[in-house]
């Protein structure tokens, strides 16, 4: 029977090649757009004009890239955006990770009370007009700290960490509580080290979602010096309410050529990254939906 | 007996002492960042100044909601809401059980690796990346129209156009989510007793076959999950994209919920008091949490899991 089985499913059918055929095209489909934004910014406004397809810039240069890497918006952009992937992960994983183990203790007074004044917070939520007089009035507004604190919390990822935590073997923690460990010294020495590769993986999409983030920034961040990288692209290729610095060396610049390099000057340092942390993402979003 | 019991659960209360240290930002937390804003909902019934505060200004009954309901422009954002959300759930979730069926069935181990990589990728660029890719390819000068003109057509403006901007909407989200979506369920269909294709092999079933009748069958639950966890967001998913993308030109098919209510408080339709887009919102977060309570109750009611 099994030598049947291998015999047919060695055998590359047609249906194998139109699987192929058709992931091939779903691949270039997803490809192009990074092909010939990454074409467009390399070339000349004129080659650009004159080769409709780009498959292949006819006339390079470097201007796009030059003007980009001299434009002070966009570097500090980049520096507030490191710094909110700094910060605001950390702050993020450590409130996060204290509520979950918190709400993963087998019972204590009040607990079930917290946990749907937690839940409620899901399902219901006051909008956008009574937040923004919140933080207004919390002394927010223009502050590095509204990109930061109100994520401070993030219950969905809270209830992953719990149920980690409660499945972890009870034994542990009540062995550690004979030998006289305090609840503190069990989530530091025994549950925080076993639960490396959950924390890696949420930490990440902390660090994506901060490194993504523009939308508390442009209802609350005046000051150019304080805006996140997304924010100020948004501002240079989707409104178009604020220019590139000129050119440092003197020619006429090209729009698209400048709208393309500065995504790419943004989103290399994640497609560099990525592959080597994608594993982690997708046993994180296998963990939350099959578990969760 | 009564002060046994007490000072039982003043033992406990003490011995938990360190649990409570560890809970007690995230109270604080939810009361200043949630809890607040929820007693902030009475802007929705007030003439609101900022200057008078919450406590300050004046009442005004339910005339915030009569004023938004009588708003043709209120209804349209609804109804795109629904429109838009149900049609992307519906072609998300065909496009990623879709592409989760072809990389389970592609044979070529490498080559199933790199199109699963790149397929995710766009799932964690922001939507401001998206719509600068969005506005290159669909421009005037853009290769779509550069397409359109070698097949001798008229350049379309496609992002200002009504009856394109929708197929765009679905065409990016797909484009961004499909294969972030397909993950769940390609481990669900990873998880399959192997000895059930087995069988249908052996009973003589195709390879379509088998797929109709095992593969399917076994991502049911999680499809089932996945959809009813999707109605809670019905009413407010969306607005990064659309925001990012939509002029007004479009209006009349993609303002939403989300884009209406901030329009109308900080943009361009800024109404005179922020109690109109407050009652809005108030309106979205009744709406969507009954949504949730009601598809729960018919998942399990069906004898599904549910998710409350």
């Amino acid at each position: 029977m099994s030598r049947i089985r291998t015999a047919s499913r060695n055998r590359i059918t047609k249906t194998d090649r139109i699987l192929f055929a058709v992931l091939l095209v779903g691949l270039l489909l997803i490809i192009y757009p990074f092909y010939n934004a990454l074409c467009i910014s390399f070339s000349t406004e004129q080659a650009y004009l004159s080769t409709p397809f780009m498959l292949f810039p006819s006339e390079w240069t470097f201007d796009s890239y030059i003007t980009v890497f001299s434009d002070k918006s966009l570097w500090s952009g980049y520096k507030i955006t490191l710094i909110l992937v700094v910060a605001g992960t950390a702050c993020q994983l450590f409130f996060t990770v204290i509520t979950g183990y918190a709400m993963s203790r087998p019972k204590w007074p009040g607990k079930n009370i917290v946990m749907n004044f937690i839940l409620i917070t899901m399902f219901f939520s006051g909008g956008l007009i009574p937040y923004y007089y919140l933080i207004n009035n919390l002394g927010l507004y223009n502050s590095i700290l509204v990109m930061i604190i109100p994520g401070a919390i993030d219950t969905y990822n809270m209830l992953l960490i719990r149920n980690y935590f409660q499945n972890l073997p009870f034994a542990l923690e009540e062995s550690a509580k004979i030998d006289g460990a305090n609840d503190l010294v069990i989530l530091w020495k025994i549950f925080l080290p076993l639960a490396t590769p959950m924390l890696a993986t949420i930490g990440l999409f902390f660090a994506i979602g901060n490194w993504n983030q523009w939308y508390n920034a442009m209802l609350f961040i005046d000051s150019q010096s304080l805006k996140p990288l997304q924010l100020v692209l948004r501002e240079l290729i989707v409104t178009n309410t604020a220019g590139f610095n000129p050119s440092p060396i003197g020619r006429p610049s090209f729009s698209e050529g400048l709208k393309m390099a500065s995504i790419f000057f943004t989103i290399v340092p994640v497609m560099c990254i990525y592959p080597f942390i994608q594993r982690f993402f997708v046993k994180g979003l296998v963990v939350g939906a099959i578990k969760g | 007996m009564k002060s046994a019991k007490k000072s039982k659960l003043w033992r406990n209360v003490k011995n938990a002492r360190y649990i409570y240290l560890l809970i007690f930002p995230a109270i604080v937390f939810y009361i200043i960042f949630n809890y607040i804003p929820m007693y902030g909902v009475r802007i929705a019934f007030q003439d609101f100044f900022p200057r008078l505060g919450i406590s300050g200004s004046p009442s005004v009954g339910w005339d915030n909601f009569r004023y938004i309901f009588a708003q043709t422009e209120f209804w349209r954002a609804f109804r795109n809401t629904l429109v838009i959300s149900l049609c992307r759930i519906a072609l998300s979730f065909v496009f990623s059980v879709g592409t989760a069926l072809i990389l389970n069935e592609i044979r070529m181990r490498r080559f199933k690796k790199l199109a699963q990589t790149v397929f995710t990728f766009p799932h964690f660029l922001s939507w401001v990346i998206i719509a600068g890719f969005v506005n290159n390819l669909f421009m005037n000068t853009g290769v779509i129209n550069n397409l359109v003109a070698l097949f001798g057509g008229n350049r379309i403006d496609f992002l200002r156009n009504k009856g394109f901007f929708f197929g765009l909407l679905m065409f990016t989200e797909i484009w961004k989510e499909a294969g972030w979506g397909s993950i769940v369920y390609l481990a669900t269909m990873a998880g399959i007793d192997a000895e059930l294709y087995d069988a249908a092999e052996i009973d003589g079933a195709s390879r379509f076959r088998r797929i109709v009748s095992v593969t399917l069958p076994g991502i049911r639950s999680t499809a089932v999950l996945l959809l009813i966890l999707s109605t809670g967001s019905i009413l407010t998913s969306g607005f990064d994209q659309i925001f990012n993308l939509y002029n007004p030109l479009v209006y009349e098919i993609a303002d939403i919920l989300d884009t209406y209510i901030y329009r109308t408080t900080f943009g361009t339709a800024q109404a005179s008091n922020p109690g109109y887009g407050a009652a809005v919102g108030l309106f979205k977060s009744v709406v969507s949490c009954a949504l949730v309570l009601l598809v729960d109750r018919i998942a399990k009611l069906t004898g599904e899991r549910g998710i409350i």
